[in-house]
């Protein structure tokens, strides 16, 4: 135990002697601890804390910036795809009302073919039906203006005034002979 | 150079040394330079600012990837300001002026002293070890955090494996007897620090006064000159070597080997 404290002492002894040949005081030390200290407060504060501050601020708005863009670009996939499902189905849709307008169109023009050829049925119908009108009541002028022309022919070959059931006869007899 | 720094004024207790006023010069460029990167920080960098970034950001990464994420967010502030702290003092103590600006001392009994105003920070161990005390403290106060008071002494003393039986008392008294090794290494840590640190840059400067005392006067420059280049990467080696050692003492007793930190 005595060696121990010897040993101990020896060895204050020494670290004292290494002290003053380095020039080792405990004022100096104590002052150098508070520059030290305060170097390394005004780092913390003014240095390091800020710098710091703005890097982490930095890294999470990039980290942000990244999220938002991954984001962004789920987005326009999904928006592509739903813009592809929508052309797909605008696609059809327009097929689909073309084929039906084709269909309309041809079902109107078939409609239409079929009134204008019985328009022109009608129209031709009619057009017979004033002729043969007009052809009866010319034959039934002609009758007519023969009638009176075989009359009156009569008339003046015979010199005498046909009554008229004579001339009815003479009328019959012409018509018959037409 | 002497061993030790020199006070230039005997009041204030003779805090004013040749070394004290370089540290002094050192804090206030860097808090010039904080203020000046992040004095109106911007969320698009520009200038100073961006170098700042890159600095603190290569920093934080480095010693993210040896302390993981949940201790360099806490510990940073520490480790980063010690790198710069001491890199700013090295680069600053090879600034031509530094050790060989100064006045004679004459004393009364004869004799003179040559008392230069300028030495460089951290060739004076009341620096180096101030740094590194500084770090056995808050140290001290993470690996208690961290562990808790039972934890922190069984990460020194407990047996480290599964052990059963014979074994297992046999282990108890290995690891007790490496716990004391252990502790024993703890408590040299600062030693070690302060002396690394101080006595390679202490060297580097006598190296340059040495050389430059080679030739004649007007030539003195030129030998120290291509030292000066290594000089250079010493004052990065070193600073990098301090904070580096801090992180891996730090990273050591905090480590919860596969167990999951929550």
């Amino acid at each position: 135990m005595f060696t121990l404290l010897a040993e101990a002492g020896g060895l204050a002894d020494t670290a004292k002697e290494i002290g003053r040949t380095f020039g080792w005081k405990a004022p100096l030390f104590i002052a150098q601890v508070v520059n030290f200290a305060l170097v390394l407060y005004v780092l913390k504060r003014f240095a390091f804390g800020p710098i710091q501050e703005i890097l982490e601020k930095r890294k999470n708005r990039i980290a942000d910036g990244e999220a938002k863009l991954e984001e962004i670009e789920q987005k326009l996939a999904d928006s592509e795809q739903e813009k592809a499902a929508l052309l797909e189905a605008a696609n059809e849709d327009a097929k689909r009302l073309v084929d039906e307008a084709k269909e309309s169109a041809a079902a109107l023009a078939e409609k239409k073919s079929q009134e204008a050829v019985a328009q022109a049925q009608n129209i031709l119908a009619k057009a017979e039906e004033a002729s043969r009108a007009e052809a009866a009541a010319l034959k039934a002028e002609i009758k007519k203006e023969f009638g009176r022309l075989v009359v009156e022919t009569t008339t003046q070959v015979t010199g005498k005034t046909l009554n008229a059931t004579d001339q009815k006869r003479i009328n019959k007899e012409a018509l018959s002979s037409l | 150079m002497p061993l030790n720094a020199e006070s230039v004024t005997d009041s204030f207790l003779g805090i004013f040394t040749n070394s004290s006023i370089m540290v002094w010069f050192s804090t206030l460029l860097i808090v010039l330079f904080c203020r000046a990167a992040a004095g109106k920080i911007t969320m698009v960098p520009a200038g100073l600012q961006n170098f700042a970034e890159w600095l603190i950001e290569g920093l934080y990464n480095f010693f993210g990837s040896l302390l993981g994420d949940h201790l360099v967010k806490k510990t940073f502030w520490f480790f980063g300001g010690t790198f710069l702290f001491i890199l700013v003092n090295n680069w600053l103590a090879l600034m031509p002026g530094v050790g060989t600006l100064g006045w004679d001392i004459e004393y009364d009994g004869g004799g003179s002293h040559y008392l230069p105003l300028l030495r460089g920070g951290n060739a004076d161990l009341n620096m180096t070890s101030a740094m590194a005390v500084t770090f056995m403290a808050v140290w001290t106060f993470w690996a208690y955090q961290e562990n808790g008071i039972k934890g922190f002494v069984a990460h020194i003393f407990a047996p480290k494996g599964k052990f059963q039986g014979i074994m297992m008392k046999i282990m108890i008294v290995v690891f007790f007897m490496v716990g004391i090794l252990e502790v024993i290494s703890i408590l040299i840590r600062p030693i070690a620090l302060s002396f690394r640190l101080f006595g390679n840059i202490y060297g580097g400067e006598q190296t340059l006064e040495k050389l430059m005392m080679l030739v004649p006067e007007n030539l003195a420059f030129l030998p120290a000159l291509p030292f000066c280049f290594m000089e250079i990467l010493v004052g990065l080696i070193q600073a990098l070597v301090f904070s580096l050692l801090a992180a891996i003492f730090l990273n050591l007793i905090c480590d919860h080997g596969d167990e999951e930190h929550h």
